[in-house]
């Protein structure tokens, strides 16, 4: 069958000394940055993505993909055992995982959530090598209208998931969208928005400005917060769970590897929302919802199953489409470009080794997790010791080589301060960069397969309703947009995002 | 006499309008064009309105609906990490990575309130030493150690 001999080039390619390096240096970079509270996925892959320049696409990019699924393991230890989320895919996690350490069941809850997470992990890396092909086949019949009406759903969606009000997340995307257009227009070669500074002509550089807005506008609304004095972790006696236990998780770990690769799929999704949707779902059906708060295994099971597999299965619309659906695998894309790789429907046929080494690599790394994650768990809790006040000059000294970096410039070390600047204004309005960095990403490949669109139809704007994907693209986007209209989901997804 | 109910959303669609204001200003100069022929400036002018439009229905909306207050900066601890920033923009060309480094660490650690000098200075000497290895040694990057 075609799909072994596949996985066996993905293996071939994954399973050298070199790139299980990049693999593990990637897993263990992830768990670190999960335990510790404060530094997230987005902001680690922003700050490595000056040091993949010199390394080899697949390295590179089995080290970055690495540390998202690698902070989905990481972030659970820190929610059970010190009641704060490591990471905000594990916010939930806190609410059961913390109450069961307190019942003395820390072990327990950290090997489920790990098992879990392993068990959702296989199951995504299942899924993405079974689907991304058909995806990609199917998608080769895509045009610019298609293209055009796909990017459009996958913002609509990232504005309807996003936490917090959907009016602010449109005015971020639409802000996103207008700084992606600064640079010189690739038709009648004018220079936009570029205040005659010659590092703008390129467009805004990727690197600084997901620095900026993410990693250092973090730092800065963190410091408002006095977090130093952080309470003492739990005690851990033994990591077997009870036959009880696993007896009520099991089948909570398959529910939410099931809504999370689902989640994950979805343009807007990814790990966070398949989360907070597992514990929802859990909470709402569960014959112990009575315990829920109080330390129900399925609490724990289910968000961190799938976390792990959102985390996962969010790689497919970006390596079939071409299409990033949260902030990582914007970053994704953005190492994918400087390698000099078009993400798209090509990569499968063109790039197998490529392709493949990477779904490889992800089960590879989900098992070297397994082995960071549980008997290695000590060293873990120790490094929740380290103050915040000697963790953050070491992220500001990192953007600020990794910004300089990019090109030996120090306009670029200036734009990131003021990306942070206006990361933090816009966090202390409640308007989230997430939208905006999505925005950023896709406003030029939208302003070109608009043109593309509108000549192929003579500036007929009624063509993205005459071609037959495309009217179904824009119908689902409508749909998504009724939703949000009637009230009761309205409420639902308040509700959602309250717990 | 209006009061603002929802100050958040008020001064986010404030910023909107700015943002949105500012760009239609610059975007005027770049030609429109038409629907089958979009000019280089199609697209940067309805975008601007639109989000002048974003941001003038949130702003209105705040004086209508209530929402949470801003939460308060600190300012001093921003300052710094700011200041940190544009050190190293003026240091990393004259004094070189591993003095740059030193300084940054430094700047941006009196941005904590329980800062201590001997911790920073160690913690600052030990950050310069992994960059130098990490940048110039295992990636090869062109940067200057020591400019003088």
């Amino acid at each position: 069958m075609d799909l072994f001999a596949n996985l066996a080039t993905g293996f071939g390619a994954a399973v050298t000394p070199v790139n299980l390096g990049f693999c593990l240096f990637g897993c263990l970079i992830g768990t670190l940055i999960g335990v510790l509270p404060g530094i997230g996925p987005i902001a680690t892959i922003a700050m490595l993505l000056p040091v993949t320049f010199g390394l080899s696409p697949l390295g590179a990019l089995i080290m970055l993909a690495g540390i998202y699924y690698g902070a989905q393991y990481g972030g659970s230890t820190t929610a059970i055992l010190v009641n704060l989320p490591g990471e905000s895919s594990s916010v939930v996690t806190c609410i059961d995982g913390y109450q069961m350490a307190q019942k003395g069941r820390a072990g327990a809850a950290l090997a489920i959530a790990a098992v879990g997470s392993f068990i959702a992990g296989c199951v995504g890396t299942v899924l993405i090598a079974a689907f991304a092909p058909v995806l990609a086949a199917f998608a080769v019949k895509f045009r610019s209208p298609e293209y055009f009406a796909l990017m459009l759903f996958g913002l609509i969606a990232a504005v309807i998931l996003a936490h917090g009000s959907v009016i602010k997340a449109v005015g971020m995307v639409i802000l996103g969208l207008l700084v992606g257009l600064v640079g010189t227009e690739s038709q009648s070669a004018t220079a936009r928005f570029t205040f005659g500074v010659p590092e703008l002509y390129d467009g805004v550089d990727f690197v600084p400005l997901a620095m900026g807005l993410f990693g250092l506008a973090e730092i800065l609304s963190n410091l408002d917060r006095s977090r130093d004095r952080r309470p003492a972790a739990t005690m851990i006696s033994t990591l077997w769970p009870s036959r009880e236990e696993i007896r009520r998780a099991a089948p909570a770990v398959a529910r939410g590897t099931m809504i999370g690769a689902l989640l994950g799929i979805l343009p807007g999704g990814g790990a966070v929302l398949a989360s907070f949707a597992a514990y929802t779902l859990e909470k709402k059906t569960s014959r112990y919802a009575a315990e829920f708060g109080k330390g129900a295994v399925e609490g724990v099971a289910a968000p961190e199953a799938a976390n792990n597999a959102g985390a996962q299965t969010s790689f497919i619309p970006l390596l079939t489409l071409g299409i990033p659906s949260n902030p990582v695998m914007a970053l994704m894309m953005g190492a994918m470009l400087i390698q000099g790789i078009a993400p798209g429907t090509a990569i499968i046929s063109e790039r197998p080794e490529l392709f493949w080494g990477m779904v490889a690599s992800m089960w590879v790394g989900n098992l070297m997790l397994i082995v960071i994650n549980l008997p290695l768990i000590g060293i873990w809790v120790r490094l929740l010791r380290v103050p915040y006040r000697m963790l953050f000059p070491c992220i500001v000294v990192l953007c600020c080589v990794g910004a300089y970096s990019v090109n030996s410039s120090t306009f670029l070390i200036l734009m990131m301060a003021g990306f942070a600047l206006l990361g933090y204004v816009f966090g202390k309005l409640g308007c989230e960069g997430a939208p905006f960095l999505l925005g950023f990403v896709l406003g030029p490949l939208m302003e070109e397969n608009f043109r593309r669109s509108m000549v192929l139809s003579f500036g007929d704007p009624t063509i993205f309703l005459r071609r037959p994907i495309s009217l179904c693209i824009l119908l689902a986007a409508l749909a998504l947009i009724a939703l949000i209209v009637v009230p009761q989901f309205r409420t639902r997804r308040d509700e959602a995002f309250q717990e | 006499m209006v009061r603002v109910r929802s100050p958040q959303d008020f001064w986010a669609g404030i910023l909107f309008i700015v943002f949105g204001g500012a760009a239609l200003w610059i975007s005027r100069g770049y030609a429109f064009g038409s629907l089958t022929k979009m000019g280089p400036g199609y697209l940067p002018t309805a975008l601007s309105w639109a989000l002048v439009a974003v941001g003038g229905v949130l702003m209105l909306r705040a004086l209508a609906i209530d929402g949470p207050a801003i939460e308060r900066s600190l300012v001093a601890p921003q300052l710094f990490i700011l200041a940190a920033i544009v050190v190293f923009a003026l240091a990393i060309e004259r004094l070189g990575l591993a003095l740059a480094v030193v300084l940054v660490a430094v700047t941006s650690s009196l941005a904590s309130r329980d800062m201590r000098w001997g911790e920073t200075l160690a913690l600052a000497v030990g950050i310069a030493a992994l960059c130098v290895l990490l940048f110039v040694h295992l990636l090869g990057q062109p940067f200057t150690v020591w400019a003088f």
